[in-house]
């Protein structure tokens, strides 16, 4: 789970709107905090559906999987295993 | 009797306003389509004062048999006479047919010249369709084109509550056989070569309008315009926006006062720039109009949620998470809406 966690933070430094010096909760809303937007979040699950290869059911693609560290850790994790 | 009360201008309490308007059981829609003779009237003294202030002849409209152009349309006539009002129908190869005859019908029916000026050849020039296939092909394996009609999509906000995530929807014979997820950078490049279509259309009015001394009258409305459903230099670029201040529901309460064509009047909005007509609903609103319309009504006069509930007929939790949905999309859409920013130089 630490790992996942770890990589999509990386993914988010690189990646999204965040400074490097960005402190975020694991329940921190993304798109409240303006991390990431409409189309970042269309790369997040491009990237995550790549990395892991997993293929990311419509009924998943909800904000509450893809609008925290720790829903998008969750939801991985659980399509991965 | 419709009551109204327009909260921003009232000097009360907020407890008394929601006690007050709860009291007067406010009707959105009701108000929407409110004094809607009054309205018509003060759009079309907007349209004259501003072709006297560009000093301009008349107005040159895109016709595009929806409802909005056929308001704008009709409105100018009315107000600068149709001789001094010119349509331009613009069809290109994934335009709905209706579309062309919708459009050239209501020119003639108020007596106004107007030509058609397929801009397919300027978009196989760019190879827009060629680079659209390729993208769909490459998202759907099993699309055939000469059996597939296409759209995009994306999920229903209200009774889904998915992400806003676009999807490929193949169509053989009118019904829908498989969607499939478009990639990020497949949904840019499309939205890139989507908007070539309104911005030729937007460079035909121009090049049409200037030979003939006529200001380029815009038809987006308030529901696009707050969403930042519009391209920008593409149907954004006119010279005026006589209904930008007109909710969608305001837009079809003026079409029924103009008695704009039955037909039009009853066609699902859509920007018609797919090879399956695809209406504004399941691409860009992902709820009906008229929910969407009183969201937005609702966000701007600050009314309550009890209200919003009673008029809606939507959970408070809903109504929330639709509001930060609407609130989502009007800021990442702020750069549409926004004029080049200037840097000068004594400042």
């Amino acid at each position: 789970m630490e790992q996942i966690k770890n990589c999509i933070i990386d993914y988010l430094k690189a990646n999204s709107f965040m400074d490097k010096d960005t402190k975020f909760g694991d329940n921190d809303s993304l798109t409240q905090s303006g991390i990431i937007d409409s189309i970042g979040l269309l790369e997040l699950v491009d990237y995550i559906s790549e990395k892991y290869s997993i293929e990311i059911p419509e009924d998943m693609l909800t904000p509450e999987n893809f609008d925290s560290l720790q829903g998008i850790t969750n939801m991985i994790f659980k399509l991965a295993k | 009797m419709i009551y109204f009360i327009n909260i921003n201008k009232m000097a009360i309490e907020r407890d008394d306003i929601m006690q007050a308007v709860q009291e007067l059981n406010v009707p959105i829609m009701e108000e929407l389509s409110r004094d809607i003779e009054n309205l018509a009237s003060k759009i079309r003294g907007f349209i004259r004062s501003q072709i006297v202030s560009f000093k301009k002849k008349g107005a040159l409209l895109g016709v595009s048999g929806g409802i909005d152009s056929a308001v704008a349309l009709t409105l100018c006539v009315q107000e600068l006479g149709s001789e001094n009002v010119y349509g331009l129908l613009l069809p290109e190869k994934e335009s709905a047919p209706s579309s062309k005859i919708l459009g050239a019908e209501i020119c003639e029916s108020l007596g106004v010249s107007y030509e058609n000026v397929p801009i397919s050849p300027i978009l196989e020039s760019l190879d827009i369709y060629k680079k659209k296939e390729q993208i769909i092909k490459r998202t759907c394996p099993e699309y055939d084109s000469r059996i597939h009609k296409t759209s995009l999509i994306l999920p229903d906000f209200l009774n889904q509550g998915l992400l806003n995530v676009p999807y490929i929807r193949l169509i053989k014979d009118g019904k829908t056989v498989s969607k499939y997820r478009l990639k990020a950078s497949d949904y840019l490049e499309l939205i890139g070569l989507q908007g070539v279509k309104q911005r030729s259309r937007m460079v035909i009015q121009y090049m049409v309008a200037e030979k003939m001394n006529y200001v380029v009258c815009g038809t987006t409305n308030k529901t696009e315009l707050v969403l930042g459903q519009f391209v920008k230099y593409g149907d954004g670029g006119v010279d005026l926006e006589p209904l930008a201040d007109c909710y969608k529901t305001q837009i079809y309460a003026l079409g029924k006062f103009l008695n704009v064509n039955e037909e039009i009047l009853t066609r699902p909005p859509s920007a018609d720039t797919w090879s399956h007509y695809t209406t504004d609903e399941e691409f860009y609103w992902r709820m009906p109009m008229h929910v969407i319309d009183q969201l937005l009504y609702s966000q701007e006069q600050h009314l309550p949620l009890e209200i919003i509930e009673k008029n809606t007929g939507l959970s408070r939790d809903k109504i929330e998470k639709a509001h930060r949905h609407l609130n989502k999309i009007k800021n990442t859409t702020e750069y549409i809406r926004a004029i080049p920013p200037i840097y000068y130089l004594s400042k």
